[in-house]
């Protein structure tokens, strides 16, 4: 099999994914509405809190907005990905997961193809918020290749989460696990981290949580990119991680959805 | 004659022990319409999963269109189409772009494919319905585009594993008559499962009886009828107690024109017999002594049936299955019933 062929089998997993997904149109209004409930909402209600020279400090921005928009934006791709097994769960419980395996098709383009509708779905999600909030008032301080470099981060952050709960799906036989599991993850994760709440505005042992949550790693970069500006030294760390966690999620995603069709 | 498929002492052992196949050998020809008759549970899926490679045989060999499938799977997958008994078509999707999707599964390059599709879709008169949504479909529509799904690539094999499951009866034909236009008209050859006696007995060439993993007999229908060479008695008692019926029933088990007594509580007494319909006026004659009244008696040909009872013991029925097959199995009932 030559290396073409997985790339195009990749494709045609991945054109499959986001097909069903162009195709889900309650799914869609939801996209947009959550966002926008989210961002109105907390915006509203905190800004009234944070208009304060101590608590604009810890925030970095005297805009409570722009301080949460980056923690939305993973947050969205938090919940995009962690559900992102359960469609290997559906396509065995349909049948189609065979249909697919009875093809000529490099194994591993199953997997891949999923994980790549599941970053560009992030990465929409993110685009959603980033016009959202503009028209809320919402200013990214590096324009358009810093949204640029914030989708990036979303579809990066979602691609991890797809990984592992494709690796979770390829040890569970039920959907309905799966999706407790999931729905156990992402509360934490999203408590533990500097999402919403700054860092120095959190008792210590929660700081020392927050500081190793590879989600703060995301936020923190991208709150550097949305609100401060091209300070590599504060972004490259970061990234560099969320890199590393990902070649490790995926490469385990693969490995454990090989053993589970073997 | 080649032969198409060869299998060799087949087996699969799932984890926790169950012996879904066990031990089977068989040869099918090129051409030959070739069926796997058994309840559920028996291990025709699993079967058709070693087969085309989705799933190791725990022992044994075999090979599809000459090529290994444990050393050879991918050019195995090539050679051959495979429709599982799920309807995994995709509903979101049109039955253009399911088409389309199987053809980039295959890497049949895009203009080819558009001739492809266009050729599958007249084959299963789907032309007209290409452009709409796969949810718009009927049960038998959708099991028509799966199929043409199984043919992008132009397979000389073909496994179809119940491809009837849950459809009505009139639809079952229609897709009887598809089957039989793709051995008539393009001499493929087709490896199909069904539990359907009906099915195996107007479609299939040759037939393999199986149950609990275990091939119980295998030729052609005719052959398979003919080899229970005696006519069939059917006969109830409206009369009698438990054991004035017993010992009637073993006066009658040794009139020398009776073979074999079976009893099933869907039928009713069910004696093979060698002396045509003169053995009913017999019978009658023989349990005339006895303190016992028959409700009802016929005589008939040895169907299918007939010959799924001789060779298993029972009449074919649901097996208990696991419960995500459970799950899986409603799922496709709640989807051909559109
Ligand atoms: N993946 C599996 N793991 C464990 N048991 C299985 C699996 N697939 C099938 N079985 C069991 O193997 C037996 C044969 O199943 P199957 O081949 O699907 O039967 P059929 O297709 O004849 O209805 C059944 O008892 C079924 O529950
Ligand atoms: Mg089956």
């Amino acid at each position: 099999m030559t290396r073409a062929v997985i790339f195009q089998d990749i494709y045609w997993v991945f054109w499959r994914e986001f097909k069903k997904f162009t195709q889900q149109r309650a799914r869609i209004l939801m996209i947009v509405i959550q966002p926008l409930v989210w961002l109105v909402l907390m915006g509203n209600s905190m800004s009234g809190l944070t208009r304060n020279p101590a608590a604009m400090k810890m925030l970095g921005t005297g805009n409570y907005l722009e301080f949460m928009t980056p923690g939305i934006m993973i947050m969205t791709a938090l919940f995009g990905g962690v559900f992102g097994g359960t469609t290997i769960l559906w396509d065995r419980r349909l049948g189609f997961l065979h249909k697919m395996l009875s093809a000529p098709i490099h194994r591993a383009a199953i997997p891949l193809g999923k994980l790549m509708s599941i970053g560009l779905q992030t990465m929409l999600q993110a685009l959603v918020i980033v016009i959202i909030s503009l028209f809320l008032g919402v200013h990214f301080i590096t324009g358009i290749p810093g949204v640029f470099c914030l989708l990036l981060i979303s579809g990066l952050f979602g691609i991890i989460m797809g990984s592992i709960s494709l690796s979770l799906a390829a040890n569970l036989k039920s959907i309905e696990t799966l999706m407790a599991i999931s729905n156990f993850l992402t509360m934490p994760l999203m408590l533990t981290s500097n999402a919403m709440f700054p860092v120095n505005a959190m008792p210590v042992w929660l700081r020392a949580i927050a500081n190793v949550n590879p989600l703060s790693y995301a936020v923190s970069a991208m709150r550097t990119i949305a609100t401060q500006g091209w300070f590599f030294h504060q972004i490259w760390l970061p990234v560099v991680a969320l890199l590393g966690i990902a070649m490790i999620t995926i490469g385990v995603s693969v490995k454990m959805f090989y053993r589970s069709v073997s | 004659m080649n032969n198409i498929i060869e299998a060799v002492g087949l087996t699969k052992v799932f984890p926790g022990g169950l012996i879904a196949v066990n031990d089977i050998s068989f040869s099918v020809e090129e051409g030959e319409i070739f069926g796997f008759l058994g309840p559920n549970g028996a291990g025709k899926s699993t079967t058709i999963a070693m087969l085309t490679t989705l799933i190791k045989p725990t022992r044994g060999m075999a090979k599809v269109t000459g090529i290994d499938i444990i050393k050879q799977p991918y050019q195995a997958r090539l050679a051959i189409g495979y429709v599982s008994q799920d309807l995994a078509v995709e509903d979101a999707l049109t039955g253009y772009e399911n088409l389309k999707l199987q053809a980039g599964f295959y890497h049949i390059p895009k203009a080819e494919a558009v001739k492809r599709i266009a050729e599958v879709l007249t084959m299963v008169e789907l032309t007209d319905r290409a452009k709409d949504k796969v949810e718009t479909y009927s049960g038998g529509m959708r099991k028509r585009l799966d199929i043409a799904c199984g043919l992008i690539h132009r397979p000389k094999l073909l496994f179809l594993d119940e491809p009837t499951l849950g459809l009505d009866i009139q639809t079952r034909r229609e897709i009887w008559k598809y089957i039989n236009h793709l051995r008539e008209e393009i001499r493929m050859t087709i490896f199909m499962t069904t539990h359907y006696m009906d099915e195996a007995d107007s479609l299939c060439d040759r037939i393999a009886i199986i149950d609990k993993g275990i091939i119980k007999t295998l030729d052609t229908p005719a052959t398979l009828k003919g080899s229970l060479g005696n006519e069939i008695v059917e006969f109830t008692f409206s009369r009698g107690s438990s054991s004035d019926i017993e010992t009637a029933i073993g006066h009658i088990k040794h009139l020398d024109f009776i073979e074999d007594i079976k009893f099933t509580e869907e039928r009713g007494y069910m004696a093979s017999v060698t002396n045509g319909e003169s053995s009913v006026p017999a019978i009658f004659e023989a349990i005339h002594d006895f303190p016992v009244t028959i409700g009802s008696i016929s005589h008939t040909q040895p169907s299918l049936d007939d010959v799924f009872l001789h060779y298993t013991g029972h009449e074919i029925r649901e097996e208990k299955v696991d419960k995500e097959s459970g799950f899986r199995n409603r799922m496709i009932m709640r989807r051909t019933r559109k």
